[in-house]
């Protein structure tokens, strides 16, 4: 493994910088880096921009932004910040017409409801067989099978 | 000890009669934070002017969302997300991601020719300036909450709403890039 495998990511270097890291992490990356040729100079130029950043001039607006802010408040017409409106429960109001794509779907499904129930009753009609030609079946001489002699069929009603 | 108005003077009380619609009370508010404020601004848009008219609209904004602000979120933080979202939108507005160089367009007063003044600023604090304004913005809010505004990691992830973890990772992001471009301006 390369030295450069070994070395910390420079996240932690950063947060060594920021003081954030905890106690043994802290000190375990301090020994590191000690003995580190890469990161060391890495911690150096982060230090640098710490103490470079702490140099920069601190600069002033000049104005009292309180006055002017109070000013564009008042010229607004906002003397006190309003809430965010919350929704309002409002009564509820009946509305039959709302209930009307309900209604046709409840008349459709009894309707069609009433037209399958009388077409299946008709059905049942149209297969009823008289009770002789039902018991037919067991008879000599089956339904449709031609008569061998005319009074053998008309005992039978054929 | 309770001042003779009520209040006890800490900012939470400040804050507290402002979002009942004291504007005196707001006007300390503004008072205590306005130099911060325009500072970040300054630094984040490079324009003594825009950061006078965006330091205005942010405290505007404040007043306006003060009965959004929860009594457990810090005064200074909220008013930091409002700030530094009025500097993103305008910098998306004006197209200023890639700013022009330190010395063309710098004109804080803090950097008017004064000969006391100019003895104190050093070329490392000057090139620091022009290497800040050619740093990505989302790297440059990053730093000077950090570095300037000296906000600790959980502080910087309510403002910029980013959890702990990124917040690290990206500071270490932006100071190894402005490292590199400082290192480019000095070949």
């Amino acid at each position: 493994m390369s030295p450069a495998e070994k070395c910390p990511r420079t996240e932690a270097l950063s947060a060594l910088v920021d003081g954030a890291l905890v106690e043994p992490a802290r000190v375990a990356l301090d020994a590191h880096v000690a003995g580190c040729a890469i990161c060391a100079p890495v911690l150096a130029e982060f230090r640098q921009l710490r103490t470079t950043f702490a140099a920069l001039p601190d600069v002033a607006p000049g104005v009292d932004f309180a006055l002017l802010v109070d000013r564009r408040i008042a010229a607004a017409g906002v003397s006190k910040p309003k809430p965010k409106p919350k929704p309002q429960l409002r009564p509820q109001r009946w509305r039959w017409w709302q209930l009307a794509p309900a209604a046709l779907g409840g008349a459709v499904s009894l309707s069609l409801g009433a037209y399958l129930g009388s077409a299946l009753m008709l059905g049942s009609q149209v297969t009823a067989q008289p009770a002789e030609l039902q018991m037919a079946a067991f008879t000599a001489i089956p339904p449709g099978a031609l008569c061998p002699a005319l009074q053998a069929c008309n005992s039978m009603g054929r | 000890m309770l001042a003779s108005d009520g209040s006890d003077g800490s900012e939470d009380d400040w804050v507290r009669r402002a979002r009942a619609g004291d504007r005196k009370a707001f006007s300390e508010l503004v008072r205590r934070h306005q130099n911060r404020v325009y500072r970040y601004l300054l630094r984040m848009l490079g324009s003594h002017d825009d950061a006078l008219e965006l330091t205005q609209d942010a405290f505007i904004k404040a007043w306006q969302a003060l009965p959004q602000w929860q009594p457990e979120a810090q005064f200074r933080t909220w008013l930091f997300r409002i700030a530094n979202n009025t500097a993103l939108d305008a910098l998306r507005r004006r197209k200023l991601v890639e700013f022009v160089p330190l010395e063309d367009s710098f004109d804080a007063p803090g950097s008017e020719p004064d000969p006391e003044h100019q003895a104190l600023v050093t070329q490392e604090v000057r090139q620091l300036e022009t290497s800040l304004k050619k740093l990505a913005p989302e790297h440059r809010q990053i730093l000077l909450l950090r570095e300037v505004e000296e906000m600790s990691y959980e502080e910087i992830g309510c403002v910029l709403s980013l959890n702990e973890g990124t917040v690290k990772s990206r500071l270490a992001r932006a100071r190894v890039a402005l490292i590199e471009i400082r290192a480019r301006s000095r070949s």
